[in-house]
C-alpha cells in the first residue's frame, strides 16, 4: 500500500482516534526460562541467549540465566559447544575456526540446554536460500502530502519446490531494521502457505519490505533512502515452525494502533519449539532456528541509480 | 418428517365446526397506502382478535353475527366498524395517523397492548420515525446503531460493524431486507449501516422465541421492511447530512394499483475535497453509496406483486490501480395471493450477493487482484391458513442455493502471473416448516412449530482430511478427495422445534415462555475484534460442523398508568450453543486453501436478564433498558480449555433513549449508554527474542481482565421549518434541521488496551521499552448538523 493511501484514509476520518498511554496493574507471574537460539551458517561467532521472563513493565535488560551447558548437534554427526561469554552473562558463544561454519542445508539440528537443573531440547532442520541477484532503487513520486520517496528493492527467485520460508533482514547504513513492523517474512515467494507463490521472484511487497518508513518531528514521512545511504539485505532460511512463530510474533507485536485496532486479533502467547525433557518440569519459552544465509548490499550513490527515473 | 402428521390433528378438529364466516382484508395507512404491519383487529364483545401480517393482511373467522370490530395501530386513530358477518366479508381499512404534530413520537395507546397480547416474546420493534429521531453519530440516522439501544444487544465497541444479541457473535445474526439476507451490513468499515432510513418502514429484532418461519442463524433475526411507496400522491424527501446526501422519491404509478419508491444516498466528502486534493483528481476514489427501490402492483383484489431491490458499494481507491471496494446487491420478487378469504399465500424469489474486490500494484509487472463473493438464490413459498379466531396454521419451504467464491485471485510478480484462486463451493440449504398458533382459552395461547433444515454441499470440489494434533496447533492436511460436479460432498439435517406459550392474567399483564432450537450452516470467518469487509463466509463442510443453538426464555409483560402509557417487560434467557467456530493463534484466514486446519470448535453459553420500560405518551417519551448478562465460550486449545468470556461480554448494559417535545417547532432527544468494560487479555510478562519484545501471559488465559466501563451521552435537537408562509398560507413543502452532539461530555471511552514496544528502533544491547496504550475510537465530542426537506 502506498503511504499516500494511508494519509488520505486518515484525512478522511476527520475525527481521529485518541490514544493514551496507561499503566494498568498486571498480575504477577513466575519467571520462565527463555531460549533465544537463532544461529546461522555465516562464518562468524554464533550466540544463544538464555534469560528469564520479567514483569511486563520492567524496562530493564532481561535477567540472564548463567551457568548453563549449551550444545547443538547435527544429524550429520557435527557438534557445536557454546560457552558462556565472560563479559555478557547469559550469552553463550560458539566461535568458528577459520573456514568453519555452523549448519549445512538439509541437516537436522538438536539444541540441548542444561540449565536450572533441567534439560531442554529443540530440533530444527536447516533450510535453503536463493542468492540475491541484485538490489535496485526506485522512486515513488510525491504529491501534496508527501515528498518523493526513494525505495530499495531486492531481486531473488524462490527455488522451484514449495515449502521454503525466509526471514529477510535489512541493514540501513549498518543499522539493523528491527522494529516489529520491519519483520519481513516470506513463504516461498509470497506471504503465506495458502497464497501459493512458488518458484518465482519474491512478490513486490516483500521485495520492497526492506525500506524503513520513519517520520520527522512534524510527522512527515522521510524517504527510506537518499543518495549516500547504503542498504544490505540478508535472506535467512527458516523452518516452517520458525516461520509460524515469527508470523505470530508479528501479529502480537506489530500493533497498528488507531482505527486499525478495530481489526486486531486477541493477545495470545506465541509458540515455542523448546521442550523440557521432563514433561512435568517447568515450561520454557523461545525458539531455535538454524539459518542458511545469503546476502547482498548496495550503496545509493546518486539519483542515477534510480531505475524508474525518467 | 414423521412429526408433520401431528400438525394435521388440529386442522381436522377445526374443520368440524358450526357455521362461520370470515372477515378479511388489508389494513393500510390512509395518507400513503402503506401496509400497517402488526395492526390489530379486535372484537371487544367476544375478545377475539388477530394481527395484520407482514403485508398488512388480516383474516378473522367468527360465528355468524353482527360485530363491532376495532382496527388499531400504534400512532393511528382507531376505526370501529359494525360488520354484518352473515357471510364472508372483505374489508380493507385505512387508518389515519392520530396527530399531525406529534405523530412520529407520541404513541396513542388505546389499542390493545401488542406486547401483552401477542404471543411473540423477545422481540423489539423500531419504526423509521423513531430511528430518525434518535441522536446519531454525525447526525446520520442508522438502523444498526439504533437497535444497539435495545435490551439484550451489545457490541464489541464504538465503530465496530454489526452487533451481538444475547451472547451471539456478529455472524450469528440474520439481517434481512425485504426477506433478502444482507451479508455485510456496513458502510465505512462499520461506522454506518447500509440501510437508508428514508426507505425503511420498520425494523423488528427477534432475540428469542423465533417463529419457525425464520432460521439459518443462531442468535437473532433483524427483519427490515422497506416502504412500499406512497400510493396516493407523489412525495420527495431528502437531506444533507455530515456524511450522506439523500434523496427519496415515491408515488403512485397507476393510481390505486401501482406505486414505487426510489431512495439514494451518497457520501460526498470526496466531491468537496476534490478541488483541494490532487490525488482525487488523479484517479483516487473515496465514496460509498446505496440505492433502494421498490415497486408494488395490485394485480387485483386478491393478488399483489412486490419487486424490491438494493445495491450499495464502498469504494476506496488510492489511485487509479490500487484500492478496494465492497458492496451488497439484493433483489426480491414477491407475489401475495389471498385464496378464498382465509388462506394467504406468498411466494418470494430472492437474490442476494455480497462481494469485495481488492487490487494492489502500480503496474502490470507487479500486482495483486482479488475478488471474493457469496451469492444466494432463494425460493420461499409460504402459506398461512386463518382457520378461525383461535387457530392459525402457517407452513412453508425455504430453499437457498449458495455459491461461495472465497478467492478469484491472481498475483503477478515481475511479470509472472500466478493464479491463487480457491475452489468455489456450492451448497443447498432447504428448510420446511409448519407452525400452529392457537388460542387455548381466553387467557392462554400457544404457538408450536417445527422447522426441519437440510444442508448439502456439492462438487466439484476437493475435500481435505486433516491430522489430529494438540488442540490449538495448526492441523495439517494429510490427504484429499476430489469430487465430481454434482456429487454430494456433505449433508446435515437438523430438526428445529420452536414453542411459545402465553398466559394473560388480564389485558394489562401476561407471562410468556419460549423454547427454540436453531441451526446455522454458514459461518462468518473472523478473528478480529470487529468484523471487517474482508471476512469471508464459509459453508459447513466435512470439516466444519453446523452451529447449533438452543434458547429458553421467560418473560413478564405489563402496562401501567391510566392510559397504559408505560409498558414494562422483564425477560430471562439461557442459551447454549455447540460447534462455535474459533481460531488457532496465528490463523491465516484469507486466501488459505487449508483454512479448515486453522479452525477450532467449541461450546458457548449465555444467560441474562433484560428489563425494559417504555413511556409511550406525553411530551416526554422514550425507553430505558437494562441487561445483566454473561456470555462465555469453551474451546479446546484456548484458555486451557476452560470457559472464558467473549470479547463482547458486558455484565451491565444500561441504555436510555428519550424524546421531548419542547414546543411546536422544537423537539429534543437524548441517548445515554453505560456498558461494563469488555474483556480483554493482558500480559503478565515480557521477553525478548532477536531484539523483539514479546508480551506473554504466563497463565495462558484469554480475556482475563476488563477494560474500564463505557458511558456516553448523545443529544440532538430538531427544528421544524415554519409550516406557514408569511402571508399565512400553509406551506406545501416542509423542512427541518437536526443539530446533534455525539458523546456530549467528550469521554475518552476505551475500545481496547494494547501492548507494544516503544516506537524507536532498538539499539543492540539496550533494554527495550514496553508500553500499554488505551485506544478510544471516538475520543471527543462530535457535533453534527443536517438539513432535511419534504415536498
Amino acid at each position: 500500500m502506498r503511504i499516500s493511501a494511508l494519509v488520505i484514509l486518515t484525512g478522511l476520518l476527520v475525527i481521529t482516534a485518541c490514544e493514551t498511554v496507561v499503566f494498568p496493574t498486571l498480575p504477577e507471574a513466575e519467571p520462565q526460562l527463555v531460549v533465544d537460539a537463532w544461529v546461522n551458517n555465516k562464518e562468524e561467532p554464533q550466540f544463544i541467549k538464555l534469560s528469564f521472563t520479567q514483569p511486563y513493565f520492567q524496562n530493564t535488560l532481561p535477567p540472564p540465566v548463567s551457568g548453563a551447558t549449551v550444545t547443538i548437534s547435527g544429524s550429520d554427526g557435527s557438534l557445536y559447544l557454546f560457552a558462556e561469554s565472560d563479559t555478557l552473562a547469559g550469552t553463550y558463544v560458539w566461535v568458528p575456526a577459520p573456514g568453519e561454519r555452523l549448519g549445512t542445508t538439509g541437516v537436522l539440528y538438536t539444541l540441548t540446554v542444561a540449565a536450572l537443573g533441567e534439560i531442554f531440547t529443540a530440533t530444527t532442520r536447516m533450510g535453503r536460500v536463493p542468492t540475491i541477484d541484485s538490489i535496485t532503487f526506485r522512486v515513488e513520486e510525491g504529491n501534496q502530502f508527501i515528498d518523493d520517496l526513494y525505495l530499495a528493492e531486492f531481486w531473488a527467485i524462490d527455488p522451484p519446490e514449495p515449502g521454503d520460508t525466509y526471514w529477510i533482514k535489512t541493514w540501513k547504513n549498518g543499522t539493523l531494521l528491527n522494529k516489529p513492523s520491519e519483520i519481513n517474512l516470506a513463504y516461498d515467494a509470497g506471504f503465506s502457505r495458502g497464497s501459493n507463490f512458488n518458484g518465482v521472484n519474491f512478490i513486490a511487497p516483500i521485495r520492497r519490505g526492506i525500506n524503513p518508513f520513519d517520520q520527522d518531528e512534524q510527522g512527515r514521512f522521510l524517504s527510506p533512502y537518499i543518495p549516500g545511504d547504503s542498504v544490505y539485505v540478508e535472506l535467512h532460511s527458516l523452518s516452517e515452525a520458525s516461520f509460524d512463530f515469527l508470523t505470530q510474533v508479528v501479529l502480537q507485536t506489530d500493533r497498528p494502533g488507531g482505527f486499525g485496532e478495530l481489526f486486531a486479533i486477541p493477545l495470545s502467547n506465541v509458540s515455542s519449539n523448546i521442550q523440557n525433557t521432563n514433561p512435568n518440569g517447568t515450561k520454557p519459552l523461545g525458539f531455535f532456528n538454524v539459518a542458511a544465509v545469503s546476502g547482498r548490499g548496495r550503496k545509493f550513490a546518486s539519483l542515477d541509480d534510480v531505475s524508474n527515473l525518467n | 418428517m414423521r412429526y408433520i402428521f401431528l400438525f394435521f390433528l388440529p386442522w381436522a378438529i377445526v374443520h368440524a365446526q358450526p357455521e362461520r364466516a370470515t372477515l378479511s382484508g388489508y389494513v393500510r395507512d390512509a395518507s400513503n397506502g402503506e401496509a400497517l404491519i402488526g395492526a390489530t383487529v379486535f372484537v371487544p364483545a367476544s375478545g377475539a382478535g388477530t394481527v395484520a401480517n407482514a403485508y398488512g393482511f388480516y383474516s378473522l373467522t367468527l360465528a355468524r353475527g353482527i360485530y363491532q370490530v376495532r382496527f388499531s395501530f400504534v400512532g393511528y386513530t382507531d376505526v370501529v366498524c359494525e360488520v354484518d358477518l352473515s357471510r364472508n366479508t372483505r374489508l380493507d381499512i385505512e387508518l389515519t395517523a392520530s396527530s399531525t404534530q406529534l405523530d412520529e413520537v407520541v404513541i396513542s395507546s388505546k389499542e390493545e397492548e401488542a406486547a401483552i397480547r401477542s404471543i411473540q416474546m423477545s422481540v423489539n420493534r423500531l419504526n423509521a420515525a423513531t430511528i430518525a429521531r434518535m441522536p446519531a453519530f454525525l447526525g446520520e440516522a442508522d438502523i444498526i446503531k439504533s437497535i444497539q439501544q435495545l435490551p439484550g444487544v451489545s457490541t464489541v465497541g464504538e465503530g465496530a460493524s454489526g452487533y451481538n444479541v444475547r451472547g451471539g457473535s456478529v455472524g450469528q445474526n440474520l439481517i434481512v431486507l425485504d426477506e433478502a439476507a444482507v451479508y455485510n451490513p456496513s458502510h465505512l468499515l462499520g461506522f454506518f449501516s447500509v440501510f437508508n432510513p428514508d426507505a425503511i418502514k420498520d425494523v423488528q429484532l427477534y432475540k428469542g422465541g423465533i417463529p419457525a418461519r425464520y432460521g439459518g442463524r443462531l442468535a437473532s433475526i433483524l427483519d427490515v421492511r422497506m416502504k412500499e411507496g406512497n400510493s396516493k400522491q407523489f412525495e420527495a424527501n431528502g437531506g444533507i447530512g455530515t456524511i450522506f446526501s439523500r434523496l427519496t422519491v415515491e408515488g403512485p404509478l397507476v393510481p390505486g394499483k401501482a406505486s414505487f419508491i426510489l431512495a439514494a444516498r451518497r457520501s460526498y466528502i470526496d466531491v468537496l475535497a476534490r478541488p483541494f486534493v490532487d490525488v482525487l483528481r488523479d484517479g483516487a476514489r473515496l465514496n460509498f453509496y446505496d440505492l433502494t427501490a421498490k415497486l408494488n402492483y395490485r394485480l387485483n383484489e386478491h393478488n399483489n406483486l412486490f419487486l424490491s431491490g438494493y445495491a450499495g458499494r464502498d469504494i476506496f481507491f488510492f489511485d487509479r490501480q490500487q484500492g478496494f471496494s465492497w458492496g451488497n446487491a439484493t433483489g426480491t420478487l414477491r407475489w401475495n395471493s389471498i385464496i378464498g378469504n382465509r388462506l394467504f399465500s406468498n411466494v418470494s424469489l430472492i437474490f442476494s450477493k455480497y462481494d469485495y474486490a481488492l487490487q494492489f500494484g502500480e503496474d502490470e509487472r507487479d500486482n495483486f487482484k482479488w475478488n471474493s463473493s457469496v451469492t444466494d438464490f432463494t425460493v420461499k413459498p409460504s402459506l398461512s391458513y386463518f382457520i378461525n379466531s383461535q387457530n392459525e396454521i402457517s407452513a412453508g419451504v425455504e430453499a437457498h442455493y449458495y455459491q461461495f467464491d472465497p478467492a478469484r485471485a491472481t498475483g503477478t510478480t515481475n511479470g509472472e502471473t500466478v493464479n491463487i484462486s480457491l475452489d468455489r463451493k456450492y451448497n443447498l440449504e432447504t428448510s420446511f416448516y409448519v407452525s400452529h398458533q392457537l388460542q387455548v382459552s381466553r387467557h392462554t395461547s400457544a404457538e408450536y412449530g417445527l422447522r426441519y433444515s437440510i444442508f448439502q454441499g456439492f462438487g466439484p470440489g476437493r475435500v481435505y482430511q486433516y491430522n489430529d494434533t494438540i488442540p490449538g496447533i495448526r492441523r495439517q492436511p494429510v490427504s484429499f478427495t476430489d469430487y465430481a460436479k454434482g456429487v454430494e460432498l456433505v449433508r446435515y439435517a437438523t430438526p428445529e422445534p420452536r414453542i411459545s406459550l402465553k398466559y394473560e392474567f388480564n389485558p394489562r399483564s401476561s407471562v410468556k415462555a419460549s423454547f427454540m432450537r436453531m441451526a446455522q450452516y454458514l459461518h462468518l470467518i473472523s478473528n478480529t475484534a470487529a468484523s471487517n469487509p474482508l471476512d469471508v463466509w464459509a459453508p459447513s463442510s466435512q470439516n466444519i460442523k453446523p452451529q447449533l443453538g438452543t434458547q429458553v426464555a421467560m418473560g413478564y409483560f405489563r402496562t401501567l398508568g391510566q392510559e397504559k402509557s408505560y409498558e414494562l417487560s422483564a425477560e430471562v434467557y439461557y442459551r447454549s450453543t455447540r460447534n462455535q467456530v474459533d481460531y488457532i493463534d496465528g490463523a491465516d484466514l484469507l486466501i488459505n486453501e487449508y483454512l479448515e486446519g486453522d479452525l477450532l470448535s467449541g461450546r458457548g453459553r449465555a444467560y441474562g436478564m433484560e428489563l425494559y420500560m417504555q413511556k409511550k405518551t406525553g411530551r416526554l417519551t422514550g425507553w430505558v433498558s437494562y441487561t445483566l448478562a454473561r456470555t462465555e465460550l469453551k474451546v479446546n486449545g484456548i484458555n486451557n480449555g476452560s470457559w472464558y468470556p467473549t470479547r463482547f461480554d458486558q455484565t451491565h448494559n444500561f441504555k436510555a433513549t428519550a424524546f421531548y417535545q419542547i414546543n411546536n417547532r422544537w423537539s429534543a432527544s437524548a441517548n445515554f449508554t453505560f456498558l461494563s468494560g469488555t474483556p480483554t487479555t493482558f500480559p503478565t510478562s515480557r521477553y525478548v527474542i532477536q531484539d523483539i519484545l514479546i508480551p506473554h501471559n504466563a497463565a495462558n488465559t484469554r480475556n482475563n481482565v476488563r477494560i474500564p466501563p463505557f458511558h456516553r451521552l448523545d443529544v440532538s435537537f430538531r427544528l421544524e421549518g415554519r409550516s406557514q408562509r408569511k402571508n399565512g398560507k400553509t406551506r406545501k413543502n416542509t423542512d427541518y434541521w437536526v443539530f446533534g452532539v455525539y458523546n456530549l461530555y467528550a469521554r475518552k471511552n476505551p475500545f481496547s488496551v494494547y501492548f507494544s514496544q516503544a516506537d524507536d528502533r532498538a539499539a543492540s544491547g539496550a533494554p527495550l521499552q514496553s508500553r500499554a496504550t488505551q485506544l478510544s475510537i471516538i475520543g471527543t465530542l462530535v457535533p453534527s448538523v443536517s438539513y432535511n426537506f419534504h415536498f
